[in-house]
């Protein structure tokens, strides 16, 4: 089977092939079209309940703008840390040379895709959404904290990814966020690959030290974590830039509703399955 | 503009709000002072959903890049942070 360094070699090859410059690779026009979908109506959040159902087309496609700025929002928000993370790890002892080869481009690629989010969100929605995550210390088992911190980045990237075939295959969508969502599937797939493997030796490398206790621990911040990076998804101020009243209870609302909650289950099943399947978690949660 | 509270009712519903999400419950002693985090009653992702809820009270986005992690110690602690008169 190959091994996480291996892999690192054929994806450091294959970003390499496919450099591309952030600064030139789009054109942005002046403004949007008021008429586009930004996104497909299914993936908007509150698709699927008597809120989505009482707007009118014209405010659908309004928040459908909105919900993509927020979308790329908690993405750039999410590769920030992770950013950190990776640049934390370059030349690490732990680490061989091949992989921290592949890990210049990962941050490299990432760089460019905080780039190209955050252009799209001040042209056209005149801000960046900022997280509300606040970092508090905790303590972990050995190897935890490494575990967790590959757990996140395969979060963000797999949630992300769903939404970024989604709304790329989409013609009802605007070309340019069709785009962008493609150019940054393309560079996912290849830190997908890597995070994948890569999470799987690491949980192997330090599962074996944890006692029961603290892999159920483990696990059940796992789900605390899936699901507080679904609530991302559902921003009061979002809805209120879109022109929606009480973004807060809408928020609370469309959280408990179950369509939103099989269109959730649906879009982490690839995410969650890895998970179960190499034991990072014990069963499917409810999302 | 931020929504202006009673105190008593600010910390009423941060109360309620506490108890209906806590991981740990609180017990009979619960009080204004209870320690929240160190006593496992809310964990740091709970944190993103009480800010939002925080926001909802006061009609105002809260900025968290100006939040010392420290108001979340105790009801009486996010109370002076986050709605008591300046």
């Amino acid at each position: 089977m190959e091994t996480a360094s291996e892999l690192a070699t054929r994806l450091t090859r294959a970003s390499r092939k496919k450099v591309w410059d952030v600064h030139s690779a789009f054109t942005w026009p002046e403004t949007l079209a008021q008429d586009a979908w930004y996104m497909p109506p299914e993936l908007i959040s509150i698709y699927g309940t008597a809120a989505y159902d009482a707007l009118d087309d014209t405010q659908r496609r309004k928040l459908s703008l909105y919900e993509l700025g927020n979308f790329f929002s908690l993405v750039l928000q999410g590769e920030r840390p992770l950013v950190q993370g990776l640049v934390h790890r370059l030349y690490s002892k732990s680490n061989t040379r091949e992989i921290t080869e592949y890990l210049h481009h990962f941050v490299d690629e990432e760089n460019k895709h905080m780039v190209m989010f955050g252009e799209f969100c001040h042209r056209y929605i005149g801000k960046v959404y900022p997280e509300k995550k606040i970092s508090l210390p905790r303590e972990y088992a050995k190897g935890e904290e490494e575990v967790a911190f590959f757990c996140k980045v395969m979060v963000v990237e797999e949630l992300g990814d769903y939404y970024n075939l989604e709304i790329g295959r989409d013609e009802r969508c605007d070309p340019l966020v069709r785009e962008l969502n493609k150019v940054h599937h393309v560079d996912e797939a290849r830190h997908l690959a890597f995070g994948r493997l890569y999470l799987t030796e690491l949980f192997e490398r330090y599962r074996a030290g944890w006692t029961d206790e603290q892999l159920a621990g483990f696990r059940s911040w796992l789900v605390e974590y899936l699901r507080a990076s679904w609530g991302d998804y559902y921003n009061p101020t979002m809805y209120r830039d879109a022109g929606l009243a009480d973004g807060y209870e809408l928020r609370q609302m469309a959280l408990s509703h179950p369509a939103a909650a099989a269109h959730r289950q649906r879009a982490s099943a690839k995410i969650v399955t890895y998970f179960i399947q190499n034991g990072l978690l014990a069963e499917e949660p409810r999302l | 503009m931020m929504r202006r509270m009673e105190e008593a009712q600010a910390r009423n519903k941060l109360r309620d709000w506490i108890l209906k999400h806590a991981k740990t419950p609180p017990g009979p002693a619960f009080s204004d002072q209870t320690p929240l985090l160190e006593g496992g009653i809310l964990s740091s992702l709970d944190i993103v959903e009480f800010v939002l809820f925080i926001e909802s009270l006061r009609g105002e986005d809260v900025d968290v890049d100006d939040i010392d992690p420290r108001v979340f110690t105790s009801i009486d602690t996010l109370h002076a942070a986050f709605f008591a008169p300046a």
